[in-house]
């Protein structure tokens, strides 16, 4: 029974308020003097704040970026190591550049290894931030099994970000696909 | 007992869902049957051969009448769906009153005129005519302040372009991007036009494409800072930034999941970039792919379901596409050395993404694999993402040397660029809303 009242409350109500938006839309229909739509003046208003809010410079923010406790050398004391296009396999050629950097590591017991991975710019943004990951790994990995400890190296990716050649050139594009060596030394406490 | 109780209940939630589809019914019978024209659909956006429909916009009389109409008449005439007939040859004055006899001789078949007044800010009245008919489709009015002209105009065609096609407009949607301002990369966020762009007040170095959220109120990206890559939330409501993802490695946005509750990103924080899905209530993330190769760029189903992403397990970067849970992983596209970059059509029912022949080019691919098409052919074209309504498509190219923003139709046509010349700007991705 509860149930039965209910709708024919419900239908009830709506009837009125079908019978009241109707009204309203006819009167909104007249050529002349167009009714004001009072949702369309709300929505503006709410618009408004949302978009001075975005305008708005960035009020909180719970990063705190940790200072470093190793200084960065300014050059490398070690050449790069170049990738063919679109690969991250390590060549031959470059294993004694890693054997070089192994033993300096290894006479050098508190420095630290930062290898960067780079792309050349034809790749997409996302993918080479991958690919560099993944070249700068591939030094580290060879790296740590001629005995650097793991822990002594960290890896970051440029991807195509930051390019050292910026010609549109196959000798350009070729600089551009490296794993960089920053050695990094401590400084302070 | 129980079960009496519980058939009461069921029965009780069908007389209540009665109650609302006939009072449903009932408004829409007596407020649409001697209004018919309310119902009419001028333009069938979903039939390819739809003609595009003739249109008259007058110059809105008053201040900032011209700006108006010349927004409204670039939106509509950008959706393809209408073609605008200059103003040279309307024989009715604005002032007068709307006759059918004017308008038929011309073959067009819809009219907007207008006024504005400015009274503590900017009221505009606006009239739409449907020609064959002799009716007023629609009639409204808006305010808003003098600075806001461009959603006036914007929310004006988003209405007109409504009750001409039944469908919602997509003029108030915003396209966030990364631009470089002296050097510095940085999000902004600017109108789908190209319009009013703006900065987001964000420090850090490099930073890639944003994503939203399906509610629009948040983005995700990925941004370095001391050397560590890691994926940021903003909150527009609450306009504050929180790192979401911290972990050792390269770590990447990612997308949100429909119900804005997770997100999918990527890390290589086990020593190879793998795709990870997180919860944002707990921040509790789980692996999903397991490679020694590459898995990057997760993008989540519209219906949350599936992501598809970017893998090089066959040897070259390829689109996949995996259950939201990691199995079921399928290969998506075949053709070329080098697919990446995937965004979901609103319907789930394509994947646009950056596809090499040659140079990077936008194509679109069903999620079977099926249906493979090339959108562009000029130039370095990545980032490609749907607006909400599914008809249009924004991308970065560098066609014109210095790498900007364009938005095309999403069958390829009207390619434009819409970010300011000389901005060097990327990542694009529309709003949804």
């Amino acid at each position: 029974m509860k149930s039965v009242k209910f709708v024919v409350f419900t239908f009830m109500l709506l009837c009125v308020f079908g019978l009241v938006a109707c009204q309203k839309r006819a009167v909104t229909k007249a050529d002349t003097a167009p009714e004001a739509q009072p949702q369309a003046v709300e929505k503006k208003d709410q618009e408004k704040v949302t978009e001075s809010k975005i305008d708005s410079k960035i009020e909180s923010v719970d990063v705190k970026d940790k200072e470093g406790q190793y200084a960065e050398s300014k050059e490398s004391m070690f050449s790069d190591i170049l990738f063919d296009y679109d690969k991250y396999e390590v060549a031959d050629i470059y294993k004694p550049v890693l054997k070089s950097v192994s033993t300096w590591m290894a006479k050098n017991t508190s420095a630290r290894l930062s290898i960067e991975g780079h792309c050349d710019e034809r790749g997409t943004n996302e993918y080479n931030l991958a690919l560099g990951d993944r070249r700068a790994k591939a030094v580290k990995d060879y790296l740590v099994s001629l005995g650097v400890a793991s822990d002594r190296i960290n890896v970051i990716s440029y991807g195509e970000e930051r390019p050292i050649c910026n010609e549109q050139t196959e000798v350009c594009w070729a600089k551009n696909r490296r794993a960089h060596f920053v050695v990094l030394t401590k400084v302070g406490k | 007992m129980r079960t009496t109780r519980r058939s009461h209940r069921v029965e009780s939630i069908r007389l209540r869902a009665i109650s609302v589809a006939l009072f449903t019914f009932l408004l829409f019978a007596s407020c649409s049957f001697p209004a018919a024209v309310e119902a009419k659909v001028y333009i069938d956006i979903t039939s390819p051969s739809a003609k595009k429909l003739p249109i008259a916009i007058y110059d809105l009389q008053g201040p900032s009448g011209k700006e108006i109409s010349d927004i409204i008449r670039d939106d509509l005439t950008f959706t393809g769906l209408f073609m605008y007939i200059d103003k040279a040859s309307y024989i009715e004055p604005a002032s007068e009153r709307f006759s059918q006899q004017n308008w038929k001789p011309l073959g067009i078949e819809a009219v907007v005129k207008g006024t504005t007044r400015e009274n503590n800010g900017l009221m505009v009245d606006i009239a739409v005519y449907d020609v064959f008919d002799g009716r007023t489709i629609l009639t409204r009015q808006y305010q808003s302040t003098r600075e806001l002209v461009r959603q006036l105009a914007h929310t004006i065609s988003n209405d007109i372009y409504q009750s001409c096609t039944g469908l919602p407009g997509m003029f108030r949607t915003k396209i966030a991007l990364v631009a470089e301002d002296d050097g510095e990369k940085g999000i902004y966020v600017m109108d789908w036009d190209g319009q009013r762009v703006r900065k987001l007040g964000l420090k850090g170095t490099l930073v890639l494409a944003p994503r939203w959220s399906a509610d629009g109120t948040k983005i995700i990206y990925s941004s370095e800072r001391s050397r560590q890559w890691g994926v940021y939330l903003l909150d527009f409501v609450k306009m504050s930034e929180k790192r979401i993802v911290a972990s050792k490695g390269t770590n990447m946005a990612g997308d949100f999941f429909p119900k804005g509750d997770a997100v999918a990103y990527s890390s290589s924080k086990d020593g190879t970039p793998d795709i990870y899905v997180m919860s944002l209530k707990d921040l509790a993330s789980r692996k999903l792919t397991h490679t020694q190769g590459i898995e990057v760029s997760p993008a989540v189903s519209p219906d949350g379901t599936h992501i598809a992403f970017v893998s090089d397990r066959g040897g070259s970067p390829q689109i996949y596409l995996m259950r939201s849970d990691g199995s079921d992983i399928r290969r998506v596209t075949f053709d070329g050395s080098y697919n990446t970059s995937p965004s979901w059509s609103p319907s789930g029912d394509r994947i646009v993404f950056s596809c090499r022949r040659g140079k990077n080019q936008i194509c679109l691919v069903k999620p079977d694999g099926t249906d493979l098409l090339q959108l562009t052919d000029a130039g370095n074209n990545e980032d490609p993402s749907f607006s909400p309504d599914g008809r249009y498509i924004t991308f970065s190219s560098d066609r014109d040397r210095t790498r900007g923003i364009y938005i095309m139709r999403a069958n390829g046509e009207t390619q434009k660029k819409i970010s300011p010349p000389g901005l060097r700007a990327y990542g694009p991705r529309w709003s949804p809303n």
